[in-house]
């Protein structure tokens, strides 16, 4: 993994971008949401924002044990965090 | 001394160096390690755990001994493998690891403790009478070459570039690939690890497309560079993943000039090619053992023959086609051992055996090499049975060439998750790849003759243009003819008795012999990653491509178990070993990281100002004209704002316009109080809450416009606080109407401050701005132009002194700057900045360190309006309302004039081990006259109360008593007027 | 120390010697997994291997350690060696000073030399703010009995003279808080020397055993399922650093962890330059820490790669942060190459700090969390956490490190980072 490709960008080197947080699914009190993590070995649900690009800030979802990226969208589609 | 012979790498032209004090000649193109053998050298360093004398063994980047010192100290170069230095006039190389000098070493007195020594030692003692005693001298005696004290490397380059693919390794296989790809009008990069492209070819004596390799190479070079292709040699491939791989280029085989490119391909192709193996029997590290490729190389690139008198000894075919050639090339052949039994060698190689064995040489199959024999060099080699069917016996010799075959160079393959399977043909392993982008061909994948090589690297070039998007017809193959199947037996080490194991090698560099590794599984290090981290095996320079898949299999033989149910070690990157020179490129010193200058950095430059890094930025801390030091410029400094007034460059804080109609709702959630009840032309002092309650940034929101905000940010929150506004508008804030912008550098800032600070702004603004500055209050905002430019006055102050902020376009800064200079008003620097805020008890970073509630900072109030911003649920967390939590109290010396620290820890009696609170920040108040601070308190303890100041880092303890955090002009009056 | 493991000394080399073959013997393979255990300690790593030896050593009990792959196959080999009790907040320092004190001594009470090599851990300091928080730190230390010494720019260049303090520096270099007694152990032997010793007291060490789930008999856990079978257990303890993110899934507890990866590398080796451990960091991502290590190799780390993984395959971008701050300091090692670069994962909290506490059930515990200064800690935690699984009750210097403190507020935040694991 050495890439993410930006819906708006297009592939661009990994360092352009940072990681902000993985999205809990474990409830959503404030506590939850801001504390604690469900983790997998498969699938990894993350924040990211395009820092050093458009600063478009990307939900993505990937498997932790091969970097492979799953889905690569914008975050605002979503709604909530 | 060895008679020179003709060599193909060399020029006529000759030059000199010198070794461990002595002169030698060579020729150009010569490297160290073939210069020394020509001269008859054959000691070139010592291991370091045994101090035994060794020579050079292999011809590559593999070599395991022969690492040699570059230049004297103190620009030494340390560990430069002498296979790869290419030599210049006048070099000065030294050998490693021996005191005084290599022939006559003290240290090798260690060779006596040599049974001691084995796998696992260092454990089991030195407990006594602690590590700490004996470190140093081991640290000194391991190592290999002295600590460079200095580095003269020239400044290395740095490319970028694209491609369609690349093809790593440009010998048969590579060379084959890049052409396939070329053809199909695919961008081709080919690097070549060696200063000249072709590989193994350069020795083959078989035929390609009709023509003799070499000639076949030379073409192919040729159309390679009409296609456009970019070959590259003395170029590794040194890391990368999918998309992006780094190329190391290196030409002098040393630490010198160099380029580090990343390469984004679309398709890459390791042709990489595969390291020759060696074997294990007794003493087979004594100088004057080779490797049979390296005895084939020094003679023909370099015209050196290894030995008069040479035994081979391998287990495979190629040994005989070798030998005719070293034969040819003027070498006795004493002895061909093959391990094999003779039903298994081919019938073209029982030919010239028996061709060499009526010239009188010994012909064995199933044979090896027992022992090598001499003292400081080959005298003879100890040859027998592998059965033991018969008794060893003695030959003599100067030299003993070995090969057990060639473990194909899948580092780069089996990265990313890469497999790797055993392969039985050539006993080794080869790259096991499902990937689509990623395609090994030629020996690194396991083919051993020539033909399959040619033909693997069509396939994958044309796969990897193919992967590109470039198809073309699929090329033929190159006939190749000539060059038999090797028929390789796997064989690893010699038989040998548990006594004499301690002197058979696996791993020279490291020391690592069979018995290191028999003892090592004796004491439960069972499987392969054990073993490595228990004795080192594979740690090495020559990372594990000499020694490593030997060692394994020796584990298997030791288990009973198969090689590949052994498995071998984790290859870890990089590939190939690079400098951390390369690396760096030019991010150091200077030039670390790129510096952020506001529009008035020249101004202070040039008028004595000292800069100081905040962040990236560069800010002054004080003018050399105030005084030599911070202390004394800053007092000076900061009298002068409250006596008359001051000048300070505000750029580095950060502006971040935020519009649209929810542009105020926004707000309102991103801040603990609301910005939606500032009125226009008005603004706030606003905190931010992190989302788990913890203050994470303040400044003023200047409301411009109904639907636009200005919010000003501290100077090192900048990028983190318009990231954290950006990810709640595009999460929960997706579907408001907001855009935000960082216009952190559309706007130079000016704080003007003191007494005099109204009348100076306005005599430099001029009649326009009269009203306006006249009938601003505080915290109110006017915006306007000066010589056509927008500038906004915002009037708000840090300092207590009635103050203005002037936000000017950046082409106005410096104009407006000397203009306020002109008018009287001196600039100051941080250092001032620091006293005055201090001075009025207002927040800086070492009070919102990331730890502090608003609560603790004295905003309780504004957390009890209730407004439900980010981070304002979990501020009513228990351990937040606990009395022993900080509060931001001031603090002053009992005495008046002690002076104390930022940083000191305060207790409540002058012994406690436990602080109730600590001092964030103090300066000397020139308008007080004594030392004042700010410190965080617990909030049990009552304003007045007394507290020990403890500093034991710096000394000077001292006592306190808790006041007010506002020091200056309590209820703001000044400000105000 | 009982049992049939030959005492370590240099007179034992020596019998051994003419003893020959046999003298040694397996430091803890060849033990059988029985069918019940007092305690199943799930993760032969740093952190169990110890808790399992003060278990079987204080308290008597009979414990299995269950390791999935290897002894000391995670981050316990793969850390960067560096021991030091230099903490800000005292439910930190306190412990982290206990462990230090243990590791002055633990070479002679585990017979196994883990060379404790005290040569200083030197905090480098760029301007006024960094000497003040680094001041604030060493002064809580010292006020607990803890040594640190703030240097400034003199004292450090004599006490570090490798170090390029002066010339044309980006981010100037001001002084240091330095811990003498703070320095480097040498990793595996950590995890060796504990799997050894606490074999010698009767525990069973097994590897290749993997535990995939808990068996509960109504609401109370009755033993593990491993891929060996079913193990019964009175008590179980989680020790699993970088895959404690997985336990959480696999019990259903979601914890406060995200799991990051974090390398290191090493070069060629050279005769000593570097004679203790110099930590940097820089504005711009910068994070660098450096020594030598006693075979000569040049060790370095830095900063997290910076987002979830279990690759252990570092970002070629995040070596270059690394090297870039190795040769800002010494610009003379510039010529050295990396051989090797290695990554671990490590089990992040919200706070940068441990848990060690009971969990979910009555008698299920975990000892995780340590983030990338889990290495350091490892006497005192084994010896914390024995106690915690054998009596119920952790001792006072580990009470801070309750999984509750995130819902109450208690965060032990050192660094301030708040709830980001990988915040720069």
């Amino acid at each position: 993994m050495s890439r993410l490709i930006c819906p708006f960008c297009g592939p661009r080197e990994l360092r352009e971008f940072e990681f902000h947080k993985t999205l809990p699914n474990a409830g959503h009190t404030p506590f939850e949401q801001v504390y604690l993590r469900v983790d997998s070995l498969t699938l990894s649900v993350e924040h990211w924002q395009h820092i050093a690009g458009c600063r478009a800030w990307l939900h993505i979802e990937r498997n932790p044990s091969t970097g492979e990226v799953l889905v690569c969208r914008l975050a605002r589609s979503e709604g909530v965090s | 001394m060895t008679t020179r012979r003709k060599g193909a790498r060399l020029s006529p032209e000759t030059l000199g160096f010198t070794f461990d004090g002595r002169s030698y000649s060579a020729q150009v193109g010569d490297t160290a390690a073939s210069a020394l053998l020509a001269a008859g050298v054959r000691a070139m360093g010592r291991s370091v755990k045994y101090r035994r004398l060794r020579g050079v063994m292999t011809a590559g980047p593999e070599e395991p001994n022969a690492l040699l010192t570059v230049g004297a100290k103190p620009a030494n170069v340390p560990n430069v493998p002498a296979t790869q230095l290419k030599l210049r006039d006048g070099l000065v190389l030294e050998s490693q690891n021996r005191w005084p000098t290599l022939r006559f070493d003290l240290t090798a007195l260690l060779k006596l403790g040599s049974a001691y020594f084995g796998a696992g030692f260092y454990y089991k003692t030195f407990i006594w009478p602690k590590w700490r005693f004996w470190e140093g001298l081991i640290r000194r005696l391991a190592g290999l070459g002295a600590a460079p004290g200095r580095s003269d490397l020239p400044a290395p380059s740095y490319e970028h570039t694209h491609c369609d693919v690349l093809v790593a390794g440009a010998g048969a296989a590579g060379l084959a690939a890049a052409l396939a790809a070329a053809r199909t009008g695919a961008s081709v990069v080919l690097a070549e690890r060696e200063p000249s492209v072709g590989g193994e070819l350069e020795f083959e004596t078989a035929r390609v497309e009709g023509r003799s390799a070499g000639e076949w190479t030379c073409a192919a070079l040729g159309e390679l560079t009409r296609l456009g292709a970019r070959v590259l040699t003395d170029t590794t491939l040194v890391a990368g993943s999918t998309g992006e791989m780094v190329l190391h280029t290196e030409p002098a085989g040393m630490p010198g000039s160099a380029r580090l490119m990343k390469v984004r391909p679309q398709a890459l192709v390791l042709a990489t090619g595969a390291v020759e193996r060696f074997m294990a029997f007794v003493d087979n590290d004594r100088p004057g053992v080779f490797l049979l490729g390296a005895a084939e190389r020094y003679l023909a690139r370099y015209g050196v023959a290894v030995g008069q008198r040479i035994v081979l000894f391998a287990n495979h075919d190629r040994v005989y086609a070798a030998a005719a050639r070293l034969a040819a090339g003027g070498l006795q052949i004493v002895a061909i051992v093959d391990t094999r039994v003779s039903g298994a060698v081919d019938a073209q190689s029982r030919e010239i055996a028996a061709d060499f064995a009526a010239r009188g040489t010994l012909c064995l199959a199933g044979h090896a090499v027992f022992a090598a024999l001499g003292g400081d060099a080959v005298t003879g080699a100890l040859i027998g049975p592998t059965d033991g069917s018969a008794a060893a016996q003695t030959v003599r010799c100067d030299a003993i060439a070995v090969s057990g075959g060639w473990g194909p160079a899948i580092h780069a393959a089996v990265q990313e998750g890469g497999l790797k399977r055993y392969d039985e043909t050539v006993s080794a392993f080869v790259a096991h790849d499902a990937s689509q982008w990623r395609i090994t061909a030629g020996s690194a994948n396991g083919a051993m003759q020539l033909g399959v090589v040619l033909k693997q690297g069509v396939e994958a070039g044309v796969a990897a243009a193919k992967h590109a998007g470039h198809r073309g017809p699929l090329a033929a193959v190159p006939a190749a003819s000539g060059d038999p199947a090797p028929h390789l037996e796997a064989y690893w080490r010699a038989p040998a008795d548990e006594r004499q194991e301690k002197n058979q090698f696996v791993d020279p560099q490291n020391d690592v012999t069979v018995a290191d590794l028999r003892a090592t599984l004796a004491e439960g290090f069972i499987d392969i990653e054990h073993v490595k981290r228990y004795t080192a095996l594979g740690f090495g320079t020559d990372q594990a491509k000499l020694g490593g898949q030997l060692g394994a299999a020796i584990v298997a033989e030791l288990r009973g178990e198969t090689v590949p149910a052994v498995g071998t070690s984790r290859l870890r990157p990089p590939f190939h070993p690079v400098t951390l020179r390369s690396i760096a490129g030019h991010r150091f010193g200077a030039y670390l990281r790129p510096a952020r200058v506001t529009p008035l950095h020249d101004w202070h430059v040039a008028n004595g100002a000292v800069m100081e890094a905040m962040g990236l930025w560069m800010r002054p801390r004080f003018y050399l004209a105030n005084g030599g030091n911070p202390t004394d410029a800053g007092i000076v400094e900061a009298g002068r704002v409250r006596t008359k007034g001051g000048i300070v460059d505000g750029s580095t804080l950060g502006k971040i316009e935020v519009a649209g109609p929810d542009a105020a709702a926004f707000l309102d959630a991103m801040y603990l109080s609301k910005a939606s009840t500032i009125k226009v032309g008005r603004s706030k002092y606003m905190v931010n809450l992190r989302e788990d309650g913890i203050v994470l940034d303040d400044g003023i929101v200047l409301r411009m416009a109904e639907d636009r905000f200005l919010a000003t940010v501290s100077t090192g929150h900048a990028d983190h606080m318009l990231s954290h506004f950006e990810h709640y508008r595009e999460t929960e804030w997706s579907a408001a109407r907001i855009t935000l912008t960082d216009v952190t550098d559309a706007w130079a800032v000016i704080v003007v401050a003191g007494p005099e600070s109204r009348a100076v702004l306005t005599s430099v603004l001029g009649s326009p701005w009269h009203d306006a500055l006249a009938g601003l209050r505080h915290m109110d905002v006017t915006a306007g132009q000066h010589e056509g430019h927008d500038v906004t006055v915002l009037r708000a102050s840090f300092s207590g002194e009635l103050a203005f902020e002037l936000h000017c376009r950046p082409v106005l800064a410096v104009g407006l700057w000397e203009a306020l200079v002109g008018a009287g008003l001196a600039p100051y620097g941080l250092e001032a900045l620091d006293i005055l805020r201090l001075e009025k008890g207002y927040l800086v970073s070492s009070e919102m360190d990331g730890q502090t509630t608003p609560i603790d900072l004295g905003m309780g109030s504004l957390v009890a309006l209730g407004n439900p911003c980010v981070g304002r649920a979990l501020l009513d967390r228990p351990a937040f309302h606990e009395s022993h939590r900080g509060r931001l109290v001031g603090v002053r010396s009992t005495d008046g004039k002690s002076p104390f620290l930022g940083g000191a820890q305060l207790t409540q009696d002058a012994v406690s081990a436990v602080p109730v609170g600590y001092i964030t920040s103090s300066a000397y108040s020139p308008a007080l006259g004594e030392w004042i601070g700010l410190a965080l308190v617990a909030r049990a303890v009552p304003e007045g109360n007394m507290l020990y100041v403890r500093d034991p880092l710096r000394g000077g303890d001292t006592t306190v008593k808790v006041v007010s955090p506002v020091h200056y002009d309590p209820k703001s009056e000044r400000m105000k007027s | 120390m009982k049992g049939p493991m030959p005492h370590y000394s240099a007179l034992a080399l020596l019998r051994a010697r003419f003893q020959g073959a046999g003298f040694w013997k397996p430091l803890w393979t060849g033990r059988t997994l029985q069918d019940a255990y007092d305690v199943v300690v799930v993760g032969a790593g740093g952190h169990g291997l110890a808790t399992a030896y003060h278990l079987a050593r204080d308290y008597g009990l009979k414990v299995a350690v269950l390791e999935r792959r290897l002894v000391g196959y995670g981050n316990v080999g793969r850390n960067t060696t560096i021991v030091r009790s230099n903490y800000l907040l005292p439910e930190n320092h306190y412990f982290y000073e206990d462990s230090l004190r243990r590791w002055e001594k633990l070479s002679s009470v585990l017979n196994y030399n883990v060379m404790y090599s005290p040569r200083g851990v030197v905090d480098l300091c760029l301007n006024d703010g960094d000497m003040i928080a680094a001041a604030r730190r060493g002064n809580a230390m010292r006020l607990a009995g803890i040594d640190s010494e703030l240097m400034e720019l003199e004292a450090l260049e004599r006490f570090a003279p490798e170090l390029a303090t002066r010339g044309n520096r980006r981010f100037p270099i001001v002084g240091a808080l330095v811990q003498r007694r703070g320095g480097t152990v040498r990793h595996d032997a950590v995890a060796w020397g504990y799997a050894r010793a606490a074999t010698a007291f009767g525990a069973d060490i097994i590897e290749n055993c993997d535990v995939q789930g808990l068996r509960t008999e109504a609401g109370v856990v009755i033993g593990v399922e491993t891929t060996r079978g079913f193990v019964k257990a009175n008590r179980v303890l989680f020790a699993t650093a970088g895959h404690t993110g997985m336990v959480g899934t696999m019990i259903g507890l979601p914890l406060p962890i995200e799991t990051h990866l974090l390398q290191a590398m090493v070069t060629e080796p050279i005769k000593p330059l570097i004679n203790s451990v110099l930590i940097y960091g820089h504005p711009g991502h910068g994070e660098t820490y450096i020594l030598q290590s006693d075979r000569g190799g040049i060790v370095m780390g830095g900063h997290l790669d910076g987002f979830p993984s279990y690759t252990r395959e570092g970002q070629w971008h995040r070596l270059e942060d690394v090297v870039q701050g190795a040769v800002d300091m010494l610009p003379q090692i510039g010529g050295l190459r990396i051989l090797r670069q290695w990554a671990g994962t490590n089990d992040m909290t919200m706070d940068g700090s441990p848990i060690m506490d009971r969990i979910k059930y009555d008698n299920v515990f975990l000892n995780a969390g340590w983030c990338y200064g889990g290495f350091k800690t490892i006497p005192a935690s084994g010896a914390a956490c024995a106690q915690l699984v054998a009596t119920g009750t952790a001792p006072d210097i580990a009470r801070g490190f309750r999984l509750s403190r995130f819902a109450t507020g208690h965060m032990l935040d050192e660094r301030g980072d708040g709830p980001f694991p990988v915040r720069l």
